[in-house]
């Protein structure tokens, strides 16, 4: 991707948006020490300091829905994307990252690239990023092992494909949600926002 | 907030304890939002109103007042510090019950204990009091604090001992236990793993190792040069000097003229019961003798001998070589006004510290006062209630609690009258 480029097309947008799915979910695993933190390594990426996962199996199973994930956006069918934490002996769901996508559906259209630099999307990403971060200040800690799964909202019309199958929504009952910054490529729109147990104090 | 996008909390993040059970969205905004303009009223009358209830309540649950007091104070607050008195109350709130026997295995008396201990400079301290105690010794939640406190220090033989004692105890919830207690042994056995790989891997890199206090092969014909690569060949073979880790554990006893005391080998001698002592008497909170201040090191120096035998204790300290860049147009500053009388000689300074006193050790104290017996004092009014909550109340505050209490029950009551009457009309 070259950054000298001024415009931005469906394809780039749908790649950068792809790529912000990719190091948010390595990002929101690292924090919530879902996996051990051992099998990271650290990267720089949108001038931040990132961490990756380097196990084989995460690794290839993150490419697998970030790369079908980039061919939704791309058809501007996805809807939302949902990063579920639930505790691996009750599967009690404990943590709710939602990414609700707002696609333009005009710019299937018309293929002329929209007016925003790389750079001003990439600053709104980094503090969606470093917001993403931020929340282990008020959010409850993970006492138990947990497992994670990627949740992905289509347009109804859509055929699931061979590797994905329905899934209810996995909402929290009795949840505390916090909206986090969004960012916008002119063609899609990501809000972000993380549910969570609500204490049972106050 | 709406967009969520500069929110208060993410601001100010480096200013929130993050909490074992999260925070509340909403307290956390408004308690950061209120912190801007000062301490709300809402907030001091919410305060008092948890003092009062402290005070008047007479229900059969006081606990209960106290457990939602200082939950409140801890999402209310949420960068702690001293305004929050959460140390005051957690401590108040521990030694208010540890009479109580129904209390004692109470998870939330438990949970305030650990909340204490972990305020506590040694926290080891507080969880074998509370073992001496039987404070809650059939609850997992206790054995985990305990045991994580001993994995922090770096004890993982003490920390999966806690987690046995605990089986034994047939601690509550049994599974929540099990289940910590593996994740404990996971992380041990994984760290080992770890690092028998890492000795592997540097094995090379440990012949090249640097000793130190060895004898260097000096090279040169007329003067005496040490290497510069001070490892390997240079050595001479018949040193004796010190070798860090790996190298050491194998050659120590033949080679080396110190005894290395190794931690490790002295424990799997011991009994592996941990040892339960008495706390009657209360034991001292610190080596006190031991003690030493911090100080500046950088300008110090060794009091050394001097040739004539006396010692010099102090070198006047050495002026600077060099002359320092005075700009030409740099004013001498100017003495700030000083409004003091320089004649009057009441100026701050820093307190001395005083006696140290652990909270561990006032708790102590307080228990072996009321176990003796024999108190001293006497108070002739209601001491107990003035004093028993974060803050002090006066006679008035009291009496109007109490006046405003029956004013509720009298309405209350005429309401339910009125009520009655009501009914016997229709």
């Amino acid at each position: 991707m070259t950054s000298t480029l001024k415009g931005i097309t469906l394809k780039g947008s749908a790649e950068l948006v792809a790529e912000f799915f990719s190091f948010g979910i390595n990002s929101i695993l690292y924090q919530r020490g879902i996996y051990p933190p051992e099998t990271f390594t650290r990267v720089t990426q949108y001038d931040m300091s990132l961490q990756l996962t380097t196990d084989v199996k995460l690794k290839n199973y993150l490419t697998n829905v970030v790369s079908q994930l980039k061919e939704w956006l791309f058809e501007c069918t996805v809807q939302k994307l949902v990063l579920v934490i639930t505790c691996l002996e009750t599967n009690e769901v404990l943590e709710r990252w939602q990414f609700d996508i707002e696609c333009d559906k005009s710019a299937k259209e018309s293929s002329a690239p929209r007016e925003k630099s790389i750079k001003t999307i990439q600053d709104e990403i980094r503090s969606v990023i470093r917001q993403i971060t931020a929340t282990v200040t008020f959010l409850p800690l993970l006492e138990s092992a947990c497992s994670f799964d990627l949740l992905v909202y289509t347009d109804k019309d859509l055929v699931v494909p061979d590797r994905w199958e329905e899934s209810g929504p996995q909402i929290i009952s009795q949840s505390e949600e916090v909206r986090l910054r969004s960012f916008t490529t002119s063609i899609h729109k990501v809000n972000s926002m993380v549910a969570y147990k609500k204490t049972d104090s106050v | 907030m709406a967009e969520g996008g500069d929110a208060d909390w993410e601001l100010s993040k480096e200013n929130i304890q993050p909490l074992r059970r999260g925070r509340a969205i909403s307290a956390l905004n408004q308690a950061l939002s209120q912190q801007q303009d000062g301490p709300s009223s809402a907030i001091n009358q919410q305060k008092q109103s948890f003092e009062s209830e402290l005070r008047i309540y007479e229900g059969d649950d006081p606990l209960d007042v106290w457990d939602r007091y200082i939950k409140w104070t801890e999402q209310t607050f949420p960068q702690g510090g001293k305004e929050s008195n959460l140390a005051m109350l957690l401590e108040r709130a521990v030694t208010r019950f540890t009479e109580e026997q129904k209390y004692h295995n109470d998870p939330r008396y438990v949970d305030l204990w650990i909340k204490f201990a972990e305020n506590c400079p040694e926290p080891l301290d507080t969880y074998r009091y509370m073992q001496a105690k039987a404070i809650g010794v059939t609850q997992t939640s206790f054995y985990i604090a305990w045991s994580e406190e001993y994995e922090k220090q770096g004890n993982f033989r003490q920390a999966d001992m806690i987690y046995q004692e605990g089986l034994k105890n047939c601690a509550e919830p049994q599974d929540k236990l099990l289940h910590f207690h593996k994740a404990l042994q996971a992380r041990v056995s994984r760290q080992v793993m770890t690092s028998m790989v890492m000795d592997d891997s540097d094995d090379e890199a440990k012949h090249a190792e640097r000793v130190s206090l060895a004898d260097l092969k000096h090279r040169g014909k007329k003067k005496a040069i040490a290497p510069v690569n001070r490892v390997g060949a240079a050595v001479k073979s018949n040193s004796q000097g010190l070798q860090s880790q790996g190298a050491l554990a194998s050659n120590n006893a033949a080679n080396s003229r110190f005894v290395v005391f190794d931690e490790n080998k002295i424990h799997s001698d011991e009994p592996a019961e941990p040892k339960v002592e008495s706390w009657m008497a209360p034991p001292p909170a610190r080596a006190k003798e031991n003690e030493q201040k911090p100080e500046k090191w950088c300008d110090v120096k060794m009091p050394q001998r001097s040739r004539f035998g006396h010692t010099l204790t102090s070198l006047p300290p050495s002026k600077p070589t060099f002359q320092p860049f005075v700009e030409e147009s740099d004013q001498p500053p100017t003495m700030t006004p000083c409004k003091i009388n320089p004649a009057v000689n009441t100026v701050l300074s820093a307190r001395k510290p005083c006696k140290e006193e652990t909270p561990l050790k006032r708790l102590q104290e307080h228990h072996q006062q009321a176990e003796a017996g024999k108190v001293q004092e006497q108070s002739m009014y209601c001491k107990e209630l003035l004093l028993s909550g974060a803050t002090e109340f006066c006679f008035e505050e009291l009496r109007a609690e109490r006046y405003r209490q029956k004013i509720a029950q009298d309405s209350g009551t005429r309401g339910q009258m009125d009520q009655a009457s009501a009914g016997t009309a229709n």
